[in-house]
């Protein structure tokens, strides 16, 4: 069984945004809109925030990609009335769209904002529905979402291993974004390898992990040389 | 306790101004009726809106995902520990000036429970999947204790508003009032004899009881829908506690603006006097200075901690977007509420109507000031949220107000407001009983004759 | 008296209105065993489950007794004689 992790090296990222995009295409995601946005609606499955600090060399920023950090302690699945939110065995948080309530206590509850809900039905732009990802399930209105490490690309690279009669070995699986990004700063793996890149550079000593003290145990760390 | 009282035939009545309004009907009642359907009405309107566009019509968003409509759920089932505390506590304890005013206090709760336990569902980005609560449902998760809570109260809370009602349906019945059915069939064929009279006090003794662990458990539970997340402002232990006498607090207050309404309405002054808004007032009093104790303690233990995500909420509280609101709820909930009802003078009807209206508002603004701030201000650097509520949610808030009057009207137009049997009773039993009680506490005659 | 001639139905009624009641309750009670019966498939904290349940059904079941006590009391106290409802006893 693998355990799925990641790795960012916010001293590699430019704050680009290739990473945004390449998972709303990969992921079926719609754009909501200029008016939308302006009502705090932003809907990404990785966001870019962004960390201003004062420094002895004046202001600088820091940008930190942040998906959902597939806690391996979820603070969501354990306030989800129905069951659609729950930690699947090889790490991922899967979210059951179609058993979702839209009750969104799992984004109250979650202390990463890592999750986003479909305030309106999603309305694709043109004959942009056409090229639609046929291997991501599409949201109605109503469901909340996040992101998924790219699981349908885990469940074809395994079928295309087992067709190969071969295990799944590092570097098969890859998500839309660290496969996007121009600096190479995100590294997709699974943890339980050792061999792994991102289980090398997970135990870095410039890796640090967000809020951990609240026993989240996420699966996404950070590489940085300050903090 | 009651003697072999049979049913009532004389017209001259003498508690004839309680059910006056149930046998002569009028036009007010068609009047508010009216009214308050186009205004139910409207918020079903604006609700369809919701449903056939999502939950984009409101003002949520992300960080705030939670706005109005929970903020209603935990406000309107606060209000429904009027009945518990007042009905339950006050009959256990043997309290006298309780009579006027339990059967108001637990139509209250049974009306608001209704109202606040259909929240949740008006809040679902996905109603129509009502059913996997049921299918699938988590009990690990406190929505589901919520649900589980929030039954088992309106259950308990119907039975014991129910059963006291009896004898005063059969009253009803047996004047012949329309709609003459519907008082046969509620009345369960009371008569007013001796052994049913002991069954009814054995079950009204039962539910007295046991309705108040209900209670209590019930605005537990519903805080802890908060305080079992680990966001900032919410993770507190306090909750549980700070949620019940919260509870009790808009309740207190809530049942004595409908009492001073009903009693303008209907007459009753000579029912409802100034003892009895003096008693609750004290209550009220007591409850306003245990909301501020809680309130401090839970600030002053978050401000003293200086952890940084608290005090972000805390200082967004305090001082930054919700201030307003903030120094509003301490104003309406302490300030103005302990300043008139400390002082005889000012503990008039119409001074307890502003401390009691101005703390139903202050504990709607602290539901408000407990969800979004803890929201607004997430832990990690994304901007500080903001929450401006739509037509829809406040058009559904105003929905829910008219629900509750509407459903107070419609009771007021079918059943006596005042418990007519326990008036009956007070005046020809408990007066002497309470005497003989009275003597009881004295110390004993060194003599042979003993009081009993 | 007018009782008299509508008592059947209208009594018919009240049973069926203490019957519903109990299928409520009863509906309840099984529903809330569904679920724990699935929190154990699932593995969930168990004692939240537990907790809950071992007060809530207790609740229903005790409201329902409480009101069909009530139902049967009042029926049975009953001193006029009524047609084919409950049994009429002598005080």
């Amino acid at each position: 069984m693998s355990r799925w992790g990641m790795v960012i090296d916010l001293d590699r990222c430019t704050g680009c945004g290739a990473c945004i995009s390449a998972c709303h295409q990969e992921n079926n995601l719609v754009a909501v809109g200029e008016e939308e946005t302006e009502r705090d609606r932003a809907f990404h499955w990785i966001r870019m925030l962004r960390e201003t600090s004062d420094g002895p060399s004046g202001a600088s920023v820091r940008f930190l990609p942040q998906p959902c950090f597939q806690c391996d302690n979820p603070p969501c699945i354990r306030v989800c009335p129905v069951h659609a939110t729950y930690l699947g065995e090889e790490g991922i948080v899967g979210q059951v769209y179609s058993r979702c309530i839209g009750c969104r206590y799992c984004m109250a509850a979650c202390p990463y904002g890592a999750k986003v809900f479909n305030w309106y039905e999603p309305e694709w732009l043109g004959d942009t529905e056409e090229r639609a990802n046929p291997d991501v399930s599409r949201r109605p209105k109503g469901v909340v979402e996040k992101c998924t490490f790219c699981h349908h690309r885990i469940i074809i690279a395994r079928d295309e291993a087992r067709a190969a009669e071969r295990d799944l070995k590092d570097g098969d699986v890859t998500t839309a974004c660290a496969e996007s990004c121009p600096a190479r700063a995100i590294v997709f793996g699974d943890l339980d390898d050792p061999d792994s890149r991102v289980s090398r550079l997970a135990g870095n000593t410039r890796a640090f992990r967000v809020a951990e003290d609240l026993g989240t145990e996420p699966k996404v760390f950070y590489l940085s040389e300050r903090e | 306790m009651k003697t072999d009282e049979t049913t009532i035939e004389r017209s001259d009545f003498q508690d004839y101004a309680l059910i006056r309004p149930i046998e002569e009907g009028g036009a007010g009642f068609r009047v508010a009726f009216t009214l308050l359907t186009l205004v139910l009405l409207g918020g079903w309107v604006l609700f369809s809106r919701q449903i056939l566009y999502g939950l984009g019509v409101t003002g949520l968003n992300q960080p705030v995902a939670w706005g109005f409509y929970i903020v209603n759920f935990v406000f309107f089932i606060g209000i429904s520990h009027a009945g518990t505390l007042i009905s339950a506590i006050l009959r256990l304890s043997n309290a006298e000036w309780r009579r006027p005013i339990t059967r108001m206090a637990e139509v209250i709760t049974v009306i608001v429970l209704a109202i606040g336990g259909f929240h949740p569902l008006l809040d679902m980005g996905r109603p129509e999947r009502l059913l996997n609560i049921f299918t699938a449902g988590r009990l690990q998760s406190p929505l589901l204790w919520d649900v589980t809570a929030i039954s088992a109260y309106f259950m308990a809370s119907t039975v014991y508003l129910f059963i006291p009602m009896i004898p005063d349906i059969a009253l009803l019945r047996d004047r012949g009032v329309w709609p003459h059915w519907f008082y046969r069939f509620l009345s369960w064929g009371w008569q007013g004899t001796p052994r049913q009279v002991a069954v009814l006090n054995r079950a009204v003794s039962i539910m007295m009881v046991v309705v108040i662990p209900i209670a209590v458990s019930v605005h537990t539970v519903i805080s802890y829908i908060f305080a079992m997340t680990v966001q900032p402002g919410w993770h507190s232990t306090i909750f549980g506690p700070y949620f019940v006498v919260g509870a009790i607090f808009s309740g207190i207050a809530a049942l004595m603006l409908v009492m001073i309404v009903m009693r303008r309405v209907f007459h009753l002054e000579s029912y409802l006097k100034q003892i009895h808004f003096d008693q609750l007032s004290k209550l009220l009093l007591v409850m306003s200075l245990l909301w501020f104790y809680f309130t401090f303690s839970e600030f002053l233990t978050g401000f003293f901690g200086n952890e940084p995500s608290e005090m972000r909420v805390f200082y967004y509280k305090i001082s930054g977007a919700y201030a307003p609101f903030f120094w509003g709820m301490v104003a309406f909930n302490f300030i103005i509420p302990v300043t008139i009802l400390s002082f005889r003078r000012l503990r008039t009807i119409p001074g307890i109507f502003i401390a009691s209206s101005t703390v139903v508002i202050g504990m709607w603004l602290e539901r408000l000031n407990i969800v979004v701030p803890s929201l607004a201000n997430p832990r990690l650097p994304y901007p500080t949220g903001f929450y401006i509520p739509s037509i829809v949610e406040w058009g559904m808030f105003a929905g829910a107000i008219a629900t509750f009057i509407l459903g107070f009207v419609l009771f007021a137009r079918f059943f006596p407001l005042i418990s007519v049997w326990e008036i009956q009773e007070g005046r020809e039993q408990s007066v002497k009983e309470t005497s003989e009680r009275l003597k009881g506490y004295l110390p004993d005659e060194p003599s042979a004759a003993r009081v009993r | 008296m007018e009782l008299r001639t509508t008592q059947g139905w209208v009594f018919a009624m009240q049973l069926a209105s203490v019957t519903m009641i109990w299928m409520f309750v009863l509906g309840i009670s099984f529903w809330i065993i569904h679920l724990l019966r699935l929190s154990r498939e699932l593995n969930d904290i168990p004692s939240a489950s537990l907790a809950i349940s071992m007060l809530a059904i207790p609740v229903f079941l005790l409201g329902a007794s409480v009101l069909t006590y009530v139902f049967v009391g009042l029926q049975r106290g009953r001193e006029t004689l009524g047609g084919s409802e409950g049994a009429v006893e002598e005080t």
